[in-house]
């Protein structure tokens, strides 16, 4: 890539730097000004946000996260979110890390077929399963409970993860399990004390995506739950217009409290995240 | 590269059991449940009949549904082919490394990590008729004309959805980047000295070397569009007069309402278009990848 650019002056390349600024901040106004609008908006009374739409509260109302948090039951579908995500990620990272050990370390009849059949899965739009998913959901008497969705998570998201844990575990050198085996180690020892710490980057990487689907995942928790004990919060924000009615500032403020912890995530995360996504695309 | 000693039978069934059976469970078992009871004339509790292809026969004769396949279309070419473009254009820019552009680049992808929920409860605030920011912009701005109940209208309801969707083009962008700052300096450097402009580096280099790329990220977007579903359901739930509903809409409606043969009808079309959606992308643009790829 030029990094040194603009020696010769030429009306193309005018055109193209007041292009290029308005691309990029039209679209930075356009990721940033909703949110801020949104945020701005959570502090204010319900007739400011009719009169006065792109002000600053006169006066910031923290009651409407008063409200919100009382009103939406916030602190469950926080719970509940945080149960369903993280223990749906620690079981699709331990069964496909497992999975992955095996298709990149043995060899053994129907192999290739198998692991391209489950990496195909990746294809299958998951949607057009809604029926199927419903009443084995029934059928397993996981209806309406927590199990219900970790189950969904960690098997759908079975491609992707089996795809990434492969694709790192092949780049760990394999002399050094030669060496453990020579130590006398057993198949379970060299996937334990060998291969799966190794990967460690693969499982934080894979991870961070299977738990970003399960924390944002609608559908589902939308079909396979109906109570409140076991709604997550992106259930949960379905059901604030009804609960909020008319008091849509604090309704703001609820969605407010659910988007922060996933900017969190990505502000600690994103190098990892962000690399994650280009590593996957330049491999192909 | 593979380890013969210290490998055993047992531990390779032991180790790929658990995903085999939730695969075989999640993927095997519904795929061929939807295929097998879009079929059938059923309820889930009478006794089945088997029926042919006439739930897909009256799916396709269905009024709303035939709006939904077409939407459906709408947003596979939206996303396929506008936040593609949008999505490569500004990482053409950012490859550039103009100054910011770490920063910029975390920025746009933001919202990708936000959920689809709570961005479609924003943008349901923004669009409102009586408070929504857009409504009280143009007023201010002298334009109140152009005011509009944006998702109550059939006029604009579908635009409104489809652009709070096709502008977050982040996780495209992210992937086309990369695959665009590992072209070699050196090619650049060259076609500078031959004296070409900006839009020609970026027309007769950059391009043709994200083939590839481009062709992976269209189909993964034409794949999304067919799969759409939350930012519809919260924003307008199909209305208004199923001017923007969906086939997972539908489907999903069908099922509320236990249809069954209809619901699996829809979701085997589902699954079906997707694959012809694969096989037809990479068909046509089979030859520019492999031209592509043997460039690089």
């Amino acid at each position: 890539m030029p990094m040194v650019m603009g020696t010769q002056r030429n009306p193309a390349d005018i055109v193209a730097k007041t292009l290029k600024w308005f691309v990029l901040i039209a679209f930075l106004v356009f990721t940033f000004f909703p949110l801020i609008w949104l945020l701005i908006s959570s502090f204010k009374t319900n007739l400011e946000l009719q009169m006065r739409p792109f002000n600053f509260p006169e006066v910031w109302q923290f009651q409407n996260y008063v409200n919100a948090v009382k009103l939406s039951g916030l602190p469950g579908l926080f719970v509940n979110s945080v149960l369903v995500s993280t223990i749906s990620t620690a079981l699709c990272m331990i069964i496909t890390s497992m999975a992955a050990f095996v298709f990149a370390r043995e060899k053994f009849r129907g192999q290739e077929m198998m692991l391209n059949l489950i990496l195909a899965g990746v294809l299958v739009p998951i949607i057009g399963l809604m029926a199927p998913y419903l009443r084995l959901t029934y059928r397993l008497g996981l209806y309406d409970t927590l199990w219900a969705l970790i189950f969904t998570y960690s098997a759908i998201n079975i491609p992707i993860s089996t795809f990434l844990m492969h694709g790192f575990m092949k780049t760990i050198p394999a002399e050094l399990e030669e060496a453990a085996v020579i130590d006398g180690a057993s198949f379970y020892q060299r996937f334990w004390y060998v291969v799966f710490p190794l990967s460690r980057l693969g499982v934080v990487t894979a991870g961070t995506f299977v738990f970003l689907f399960s924390w944002n995942e609608f559908i589902y928790a939308l079909l396979l739950t109906s109570s409140m004990e076991s709604r997550t919060l992106q259930l949960g924000i379905r059901f604030f217009t009804s609960q909020f009615f008319t008091d849509y500032t604090s309704m703001f403020a609820a969605i407010v409290l659910t988007i922060i912890p996933s900017i969190l995530v990505y502000v600690f995360l994103h190098e990892k995240i962000i690399k994650g996504l280009a590593s996957g695309a330049v491999k192909g | 590269m593979i380890v013969q000693s210290g490998s055993n039978r047992l531990g390779i069934i032991l180790f790929l059991t658990p995903v085999i059976l939730l695969f075989a469970v999640y993927f095997v078992y519904p795929l061929g449940f939807v295929f097998v009871t879009s079929t059938l004339d059923w309820n889930g509790v009478s006794t089945p009949e088997f029926i042919g292809l006439r739930n897909f026969i009256d799916n396709f004769q269905n009024h709303t549904f035939q709006k939904s396949i077409r939407n459906n279309f709408i947003w596979l070419f939206a996303l396929g082919f506008g936040q593609i473009t949008l999505a490569a254009g500004v990482a053409m820019i950012l490859a550039r490394r103009p100054r910011g552009w770490r920063f910029l680049r975390t920025a746009y992808f933001l919202p990708n990590v936000i959920s689809q929920v709570a961005i479609a409860m924003m943008w349901k605030a923004l669009y409102n008729a009586e408070y929504g920011a857009l409504n009280q912009f143009l007023e201010i701005i002298g334009l109140s004309g152009w005011t509009h109940n944006w998702l109550g209208e059939i006029g604009t309801a579908l635009p409104a959805v489809l652009i709070q969707q096709v502008f977050y083009i982040g996780y495209f962008m992210i992937i086309i980047l990369a695959s665009t700052m590992s072209i070699p300096e050196s090619f650049y450097e060259a076609a500078q000295i031959d004296g070409a402009n900006v839009f020609q580096q970026e027309r007769y280099i950059t391009l043709p070397m994200l083939v590839p790329i481009l062709v992976t990220s269209t189909t993964l977007a034409m794949a999304y569009g067919l799969r759409h579903f939350e930012a519809t359901f919260l924003l307008t739930d199909g209305g208004p007069a199923n001017s923007t509903s969906v086939m997972g809409i539908q489907l999903y409606k069908m099922l509320k309402s236990i249809d069954y043969g209809h619901a699996n009808a829809t979701g085997a079309t589902l699954v079906i278009l997707g694959i012809i959606v694969i096989v037809v992308i990479r068909s046509t643009f089979g030859r520019a990848v492999n031209a592509g790829e043997a460039e690089q």
